[in-house]
């Protein structure tokens, strides 16, 4: 028994198996649903709900209808992928016994986090979509909105990374002389058991929603916890992806998302052909570049995206609380602007619609997407290898000069 | 756990998120004088595994194998 428990729960995933699972399951839930994993859209509506909690009218507002803010967030599948994504990842957590309050050192980090979080959430609903929709589920989609966003959260990223860098930004560790003592253990473990209450717990609720005929509830239920135990076990961050490689140029993560988007891509063509789907296609505008921007700034700013500060909370990460309110604050305050304050006269009404599979037919689009995707990897290890020539460089100087 | 080691410096980053650790553990390394061992404290769980993979990407050495203590990981750096 230990020796199937030991690699599961002991040890993180490899990454590259993470998401190609990850790939596999987002395309299988766009085949049963015709919806895509995603999480920012859900947080735009929980801003809706809790504004109309505090009694303010948003019945004018274009954006709510945008996103079909409907019922609340337990009857709406997209709700559902949210709360099972947590759900997943606080189960993996408790299973291997890895919960722990853990409160940053620097304090500049709760500000930090709130604000990057703002940027994030105001960012990603102005792009429509994060990570997810704009990103790993909307290049499989063959929407060209994901694309300018690749390329805009890469630049939101580099300049993140520059102010991570600084001397303010970052603050400085408590180094001490000698060896310091480790957190004493606790002798009774008992996370594990609260882990598997938790499952059970939910996995009737999951049944229940299937057995009472709310088939898409079940199945956002189900896919989010599948989602969550991902994006824990594998603890995959988007974030660190583009900002790892220019922070210490570390590349596993973006080719490991290189890698899952491109199996996703080709199972959801052939999703698409078998099934004769209509693909999601959202905007491409100014707005696109404009919001991935503003999120690759904001998601580096916050240590998170709205995907990774999920997995990080259920951790007990705590400066990610304030990354969530961060998250739906700025995701809410898109959804005012956008009418409110001519977001959308001025940065989205010139876009268009555009899906690859309109414009160049199902062959070209699968062959530019996958030449595409192997273009980026193909960055990603430059970008990789540019480091580490200018980190001999710099060592060589220093062996000189001493 | 292993025969204790003497380190010379302790970075205790319990509580810090990434990417800190990551990039408090590589530039106290690179102000260290050569031959001198640095503990790292970290409990952030993407730290168990990018700091000792870039640390060895960046061409230190371990003086030990990482050391897991419940929710937390130590590691032993030659500078």
């Amino acid at each position: 028994m230990k020796r199937i428990i030991q690699p599961i729960f002991q040890h993180y995933w490899n990454p590259y198996v993470v998401l190609l699972m990850a790939g596999i399951l987002s395309a299988m839930y766009y085949g049963l649903t015709s919806t895509v994993w995603a999480v920012t859209g859900e947080f735009t509506r929980l801003g809706g709900d809790l504004l109309l909690l505090l009694g303010v009218d948003i019945s004018g507002w274009q954006y709510f209808d945008m996103v079909h803010l409907q019922g609340e967030t337990w009857n709406r599948p997209d709700g559902w992928i949210v709360w099972g994504m947590f759900a997943g990842a606080l189960i993996m957590v408790l299973l291997s016994n890895n919960f722990k309050i853990r409160l940053p050192q620097q304090k500049r980090r709760y500000v930090q986090g709130l604000i990057g979080g703002i940027i994030a959430g105001f960012g990603a609903r102005l792009a429509l979509g994060c990570n997810l929709a704009a990103f790993f589920t909307g290049v499989p989609q063959f929407s060209f909105h994901s694309w300018i966003f690749i390329v805009a959260t890469g630049i939101g990223t580099f300049f993140g990374a520059k102010l991570t860098k600084t001397r303010w930004w970052k603050g400085k560790p408590s180094l001490i002389r000698g060896n310091a003592k480790p957190t004493q253990l606790k002798k009774r473990i008992i996370q594990p058991y609260i882990g598997a209450v938790i499952a059970v717990l939910y996995i009737g609720l999951t049944m229940y929603f299937f057995t009472s005929g709310q088939r898409l509830l079940g199945l956002g239920a189900l896919f989010g916890l599948a989602f969550g135990i991902l994006i824990e076990r594998g603890q995959i961050c988007f974030t660190s992806a583009f900002r790892d490689l220019f922070l210490v140029g570390r590349s596993i993560m973006a080719k490991a998302i290189i890698v899952g988007m491109a199996v996703s891509s080709i199972l959801t063509i052939i999703v698409i052909s078998i099934y004769d789907l209509t693909p999601i296609t959202q905007i491409a505008a100014l707005s696109t570049f404009v919001g991935g921007t503003l999120f690759g700034l904001g998601i580096v700013m916050a240590s998170g995206c709205e995907t990774g500060m999920m997995y990080r909370l259920m951790e007990g990460q705590l400066l990610f609380l304030p990354v969530f309110v961060g998250n739906i604050m700025g995701a809410t305050f898109l959804a005012y602007a956008w009418d409110h304050l001519g977001v959308y006269n001025v940065l989205v009404k010139g876009g268009a619609k555009i899906n690859l599979l309109d414009t160049i037919g199902p062959i070209g689009a699968i062959s530019v997407t996958l030449l595409m995707l192997g273009g980026l990897y193909a960055l990603t290890v430059y970008g990789e290898k540019r480091y580490h020539r200018k980190l001999a460089i710099k060592r060589g100087m220093n062996i000189h000069a001493s | 756990m292993q025969a204790k080691v003497e380190a010379d410096f302790t970075l205790d980053l319990r509580g810090e998120s990434c990417p800190y650790p990551v990039i408090y553990t590589l530039e106290t390394l690179e102000g260290m004088n050569k031959g001198e061992m640095l503990q790292v404290i970290t409990d952030c769980p993407g730290s168990f595994r990018n700091v000792p993979e870039e640390a060895i990407a960046h061409g230190y050495k371990f003086a030990q194998d990482p050391v897991k203590n419940g929710q937390e990981y130590l590691f032993h750096i030659y500078a």
